[in-house]
């Protein structure tokens, strides 16, 4: 066995060990391991460009989000705005009626004044004639036929309104 | 009784000890030279004995089958513990020496790198257990390697380029024509030698870091007294850290030119 001279036996038995190697590792290993790899760094840059999809869309959607917040916000201003109006309207609307209603009962009540007096003036004219009637009863000692009184009565009571 | 026994048993050894360190060359060179193990036949001109190194070789090919099968039998998405340590060392290889060498053309050829760097390293390795010796240290492996890498390079060569392309890249262009009955012998040797260079440098450094071990061994041997160990053990320490470095680095020299070769014969022709 020299030392830089390289047996041909070592040579085959070497090239054989190795090649047997070669083929079973490749089956063993590297096949599974390249493999594995290329499917992970396969799987990552899935993930990667998911959550970059799944940013966008979020995005999107916070975008989407701002916009229906916005609109309902103007809505909410636009009703507040018409029922501060109608609101308005309607109290206006009240008020009016409410006056109506107060100038229809002031006249009413006038009215109602105006007939108690009318009437009560009526009682107070029967109740002079009356009282008159009795007391020209006492001084002339007889009594006038009751329609001369009434006629008399009347006629001095007019001329008292006259005066008035 | 049982002492002189043992002062007889120590005397023994010691003059064994003495009689090798007389030759130590000798003591070395059995160490490092292979040893036939099982003897078999010639058959037509080859010794097909089985040495100490060729045993070596099974046991590193046994230890890398059952080291990735055990680590691999699960199919797994992400690896655990030791899967996930030869899976960074592929990794490694796969994107620092094969593909920035070899490019998409050159994949095919990856399986020759990662099964040679593997083998190097524990070839490599397990020169340093005790009692076992590198395979690698050997230089029928080492030219085994070394031409296998020649071999791919040459057919990758040739299937790229067709076999007249092939010969083409051994005459360096834009040279007077005077010039290349010099020229493509040195193209040629330089192709050879290197190749040559790749089997004796990894050779050569693995027996090298035998021999110095053996070598400051032997110191203890040659003055005959245990009161010097203490020096070469340190001696040997340090040497025996430096070989697993040594392992390391010419595992991945190997495979690093083995790629740059291929990825040379690769190359179009300038």
């Amino acid at each position: 066995m020299e030392l830089l001279t390289p047996e041909g036996g070592t040579l085959f038995w070497t090239a054989l060990t190795f090649i047997a190697l070669l083929i079973i590792l490749r089956k063993v290993a590297w096949h599974p391991i390249l493999h594995m790899l290329e499917d992970r760094e396969h799987r990552i840059k899935e993930s990667l460009d998911k959550a970059e999809k799944a940013r966008i869309e979020a995005e999107k959607t916070l975008a989407e989000q701002a916009q229906i917040i916005k609109t309902a916000q103007k809505t909410a201003q636009e009703i507040i705005g018409k029922s501060q109006k109608s609101a308005e309207s309607i109290k206006e609307d009240i008020v009016k009626r409410a006056h109506l209603e107060a100038d229809k009962m002031l006249q009413k009540a006038k009215r109602d004044i105006e007939l108690s007096r009318d009437k009560a003036m009526e009682d107070i004219q029967e109740l002079a004639v009356n009282l008159s009637m009795m007391a020209t009863e006492k001084l002339i000692g007889r009594s006038l036929d009751e329609k001369d009184h009434k006629v008399i009565i009347s006629e001095s009571l007019s001329k008292l309104e006259d005066m008035n | 009784m049982l002492y002189n026994v043992a002062a007889k048993a120590v005397e023994q050894t010691a003059a064994q000890a003495g009689a090798e360190a007389g030759g130590g060359s000798e003591f070395i060179m059995h160490h490092i030279l292979a040893q036939p193990v099982i003897k078999l036949p010639t058959i037509w001109g080859i010794d097909l004995t089985i040495t100490n190194h060729i045993i070596m070789m099974w046991i590193a090919s046994a230890l890398l089958i059952s080291a990735f099968t055990l680590a691999f039998r699960k199919k797994r998405q992400v690896p655990h513990g030791w899967g996930n340590m030869l899976e960074s060392v592929v990794v490694y290889l796969r994107d620092d020496i094969i593909i920035p060498n070899l490019g998409d053309e050159g994949w095919k050829y990856s399986t020759y790198l990662f099964t040679a760097f593997f083998f190097i390293l524990v070839c490599n390795l397990l020169g340093l257990v005790p009692g076992a010796t590198s395979a690698t240290g050997d230089i029928g492996v080492t030219t085994t390697l070394a031409l296998m890498t020649f071999f791919i390079g040459q057919y990758a060569g040739i299937a790229k380029h067709g076999l007249l392309g092939y010969f083409k890249n051994f005459i360096p262009s834009g040279l007077p024509v005077f010039i290349l009955p010099i020229m493509v012998p040195v193209e040629v040797m330089s192709l050879l030698s290197r190749h040559i260079a790749l089997a004796i440098r990894l050779f050569a450094n693995m027996m090298g870091g035998h021999i110095s071990i053996l070598s400051i061994m032997s110191i203890i041997f040659i003055f005959k007294s245990w009161i010097v160990a203490p020096f070469p053990f340190f001696l040997i320490l340090f040497s025996a850290l430096l070989e697993i470095l040594i392992a390391l680095i010419q595992a991945y020299v190997f495979t690093i030119l083995s790629a740059v070769f291929i990825g040379l014969a690769l190359e179009e022709e300038h």
